[in-house]
């Protein structure tokens, strides 16, 4: 009887928790719908909106520092990097005196997916943070992101941002989620210590740099014989391998996904030209021997630090990655240099995108503002004012304190005024030898320049990154039963996304 | 059926009603509420309503957490006809295989033999106890340096000296899951053993001490007195294993990230990144139901099977 008692009483209180928890969830669920659905309406129709809004908000836009508002800063460096928190400091500053009507909050956040959603949910999301060139789709999508598409009409800063990168940072609406902190191209990085060591160097002491991924292999090859490290870090243990695999696959020729006209999506990860490229990869390291002890336990961070550290001596970034092995990983600033992309049968490409900044769906259109003015002082805006000029200086000082090579940036931004401001830093603040850079840069503003694959792209990597893992741990791994594998697996997702091809 | 009701109206009603004959009893009851009132409010609002959220999650749609709708069974059909599922039910089940394979005897074997030890017992309790207060992550970082492949490996170091080629250990597809649970079974047997060592320490003396004046030799000792004693808390153990090592996530996903190819990853794993690479909440909550209602039935059936056999017994 008691057991009965007890089983009621407890019944009751979590049908009664049940239910307040469902009253809860369902209040915001509705204003949420609301929010989420306004910007849906055609996208011409949001394009006029946001004309209209140009000249009302244009105003606003210069009062905002007469209003009270209190901004948290997600991009705000973490505690232990001192030096660049006192050039945030010099930022505040500014932003004092231009905007005195703004607060800000410095609140450090890295951009992780297990903590970003609970974050989000709990209203805590920082005003404005930075994520990876992976998530933008995958925000919109959840509706974790604010529009800010009005925002950036009332500035004229819609145009003035390199078109690829909005379409990466917009909906299938045209409506846009963030803005590009730097642009990026991959590239090959090298340590120039190891192709010294290696006496991979010519006579006047540049590297000699693969032009081919055969030549590549080669030099790697030789740079392990001569000196025992890794040739090259190659990633397998995330889709960070499978991303730097279809810029691989791209050289020998192969073309991973395509869009039908009719908007849904053909994988082709069996092509002959992506097995090729796959074989070579498994050459890597059954025939030649080039990689790192386990190429599985590689990610994005860990490879920067086999190149910075001397475990390897050529790894895949990109530009505005530069301080991870020299700041981070200690490698001295003249030691670092980056070529392009090796090429193969199928030509010379190098994968671009953007870094973005995006912010947080409660904020307001106040708050975004103040945001993006912070940006403009940072020097991270489509704007040369005087404010964002001495905030990219304030910049270029710190990274030369701290022996990060100040080179140029990929552009994300394409108004000639910020492009010159830029050059002109460069020129000014530069502290390494430009021919360290020079086939690199010529890469990224040629022909080869290549966006990622079309939907479902992530997957796409998990699927290449699995066949990664099995052929640089399996000798005897079949690669076009793999490969076919990965399509099938590939296709199914496209198919479930978007709907089957007819 | 009466009694039930003046009971339950009792309880609803205030003190004053209660001031009939069995008024100690109940205002004992009262007192007795009050004490389980704060874990019950906890576990209400900590454990039953987001076991139900997620229970109503898996049958919506929801961008983040925020319902968008009703999906029926797509979210499980979904989960099933995922590209990675099968790979991670069939790893989950080799996980449980090779613990009970590897992991179940090891600490009952621990605690006879330590039970049985006359000198230094605490030092080997103590001794076999000692990787359990290793963090997880960092008893998974150290078995890392060991089992890297290559010549840098701790255990292939190991090898080189004896002139053996190094192995590729958990690189190796078929050796993952099996080596994951040896790391598994070196950092928490301990753990399990202490409570077998209790349970031996339970049995009485005397039966001991009779055995061995009938001149029962120490195995016929452990397989007549020691074994049959911790028959049932064996049995306990048993499910409890189970129903962890089904659950494994971190081991995985930390030693391989499910890696090589699909060869590592498990259901736990695979909700993990249902939730937090594909922001995805409805499929993991579909998943995660998917499997308690697996264990649910499994603890069931396994108990009810077990306690036939032990009532025979």
């Amino acid at each position: 009887m008691k057991k009965k008692l007890l089983s009621i009483l407890l019944l009751s209180t979590m049908t009664l928790a049940a239910v307040t928890a469902c009253g809860n969830s369902e209040a915001p669920e509705s204003t949420q719908l609301e929010e989420s659905s306004e910007p849906a309406p055609a996208a011409d129709k949001a394009e006029d909106a946001g004309d209209e809004k140009t000249q009302e908000e244009a105003a606003p836009t210069s009062d905002s520092a007469e209003k009270e508002v209190t901004i948290t800063l997600g991009i705000w460096p973490e505690d232990t990097l001192t030096d660049d928190i006192a050039v945030h400091e010099g930022y505040v500053e500014t932003m004092k005196e231009l905007h005195p009507g703004v607060t800000v909050v410095p609140a450090y956040y890295k951009y992780s997916t297990d903590t970003f959603m609970p974050m989000v949910e709990s209203g805590n999301c920082p005003t404005i943070f930075e994520s990876w060139f992976t998530e933008p789709q995958k925000l919109i999508n959840a509706g974790a992101i604010a529009d800010i598409t009005d925002e950036l009409a009332a500035r004229g800063w819609l145009d003035a941002m390199n078109p690829s990168i909005r379409e990466l940072l917009s909906d299938e609406n045209g409506r846009v989620y963030g803005i590009p902190r730097d642009g990026y191209a991959l590239g090959l990085m090298l340590n120039m210590e190891l192709f010294e060591e290696a006496g991979l160097v010519d006579d006047e002491g540049y590297p000699i740099v693969p032009k081919t991924w055969d030549e590549l292999a080669e030099t790697a090859k030789k740079i392990k014989d001569a000196t025992g490290s890794a040739g090259l870090c190659l990633l397998a243990k995330d889709a960070a391998g499978g991303w730097h695999f279809s810029n691989i696959a791209w050289a020998f020729g192969a073309t991973l996904c395509t869009e039908n006209a009719d908007g849904t999506f053909t994988a082709d990860l069996n092509s002959p030209e992506a097995v090729k490229a796959m074989e070579f990869v498994k050459s890597l390291k059954w025939d030649y021997d080039v990689l790192t002890a386990d190429p599985l336990s590689e990610d994005w961070g860990t490879g920067f630090t086999q190149l910075g550290t001397g475990g390897a001596a050529m790894y895949i970034g990109a530009n505005d990655a530069v301080a991870q092995p020299t700041q981070v990983n200690g490698l001295p600033v003249d030691k670092l240099a980056m070529c392009a992309i090796p090429a193969a049968d199928g030509g010379q490409f190098s994968l671009y995108g953007g870094t973005p900044y995006m912010f947080s769906k409660d904020a307001t259109p106040e708050e975004i503002n103040a945001a993006l003015d912070y940006l403009e002082i940072m020097g991270k805006a489509p704007v040369a004012t005087e404010a964002s000029i001495a905030g990219m200086k304030a910049d270029a000082e710190n990274k030369v304190a701290n022996g990060v090579p100040v080179i140029q940036r990929f552009p994300c931004w394409v108004n000639q005024d910020v492009l010159d401001a830029e050059a002109a830093i460069v020129e000014e603040y530069g502290n390494v030898d430009p021919k360290l850079y020079e086939t690199y840069f010529a890469a990224a503003s040629s022909e080869g320049l290549h966006l990622e694959e079309p939907g479902s792209t992530q997957d796409m990597y998990a699927e290449l990154t699995k066949v990664l893992q099995t052929v640089l741990t399996d000798k005897d791994s079949d690669v076009q039963a793999l490969m076919d594998q990965a399509d099938a697996n590939y296709q199914k997702i496209l198919d479930d996304t978007f709907g089957a091809a007819n | 059926m009466d009694f039930t009701i003046s009971r339950h109206k009792d309880i609803d009603t205030s003190p004053k009603t209660a001031m009939r004959s069995k008024s100690r009893f109940r205002r004992k009851d009262v007192f007795g509420w009050l004490l389980i009132l704060p874990s019950l409010i906890l576990f209400t609002f900590y454990i039953w309503e987001p076991l139900l959220e997620n229970i109503r999650l898996s049958f919506c749609s929801a961008k983040l957490y925020t319902v968008t709708g009703f999906a029926g069974l797509d979210n499980y059909k979904a989960v099933i006809g995922d590209v990675d599922f099968m790979a991670a039910f069939r790893n989950t089940f080799s996980y449980t295989f090779w613990s009970l394979v590897i992991g179940f005897l090891v600490p009952i074997i621990m605690a006879v033999l330590i039970s049985e030890t006359v000198h230094g017992k605490s030092l080997f309790r103590v001794g076999v106890y000692f990787p359990n207060i290793m963090p997880t992550l960092a008893t998974i970082w150290v078995w890392s340096y060991f089992f890297m492949p290559g010549d840098t490996g701790v255990l292939n170091i190991l090898l080189g000296k004896l002139g053996i080629a190094p192995s590729q250990w958990l690189n190796n597809a078929h050796f993952t899951i099996p080596l994951i649970i040896i790391t598994m079974t070196w950092k928490s047997a301990g753990s399990t053993a202490l409570i077998y060592m209790a349970n031996i320490s339970g049995i009485s003396p005397d039966l001991y001490e009779a055995a061995t004046i009938d001149g029962a030799s120490i195995w016929q000792r452990v397989a007549h007195i020691t074994v049959p004693s911790i028959f049932s808390i064996a049995r306990t153990m048993l499910i409890l294993q189970v129903i962890s090592v089904f659950q494994i996530m971190y081991e995985p996903m930390i030693f391989k990230n499910g890696g090589p190819g699909n060869a590592s990853i498990s259901l736990m794993m695979l909700m993990y990144r249902y939730l937090t690479r594909d922001y995805n909440v409805p499929k993991a909550a579909a998943l995660s139901v998917l499997v308690s209602i697996f264990l649910v039935v499994l603890s069931i059936v396994y108990m009810s099977l077990t306690r036939d056999k032990e009532d025979k017994r």
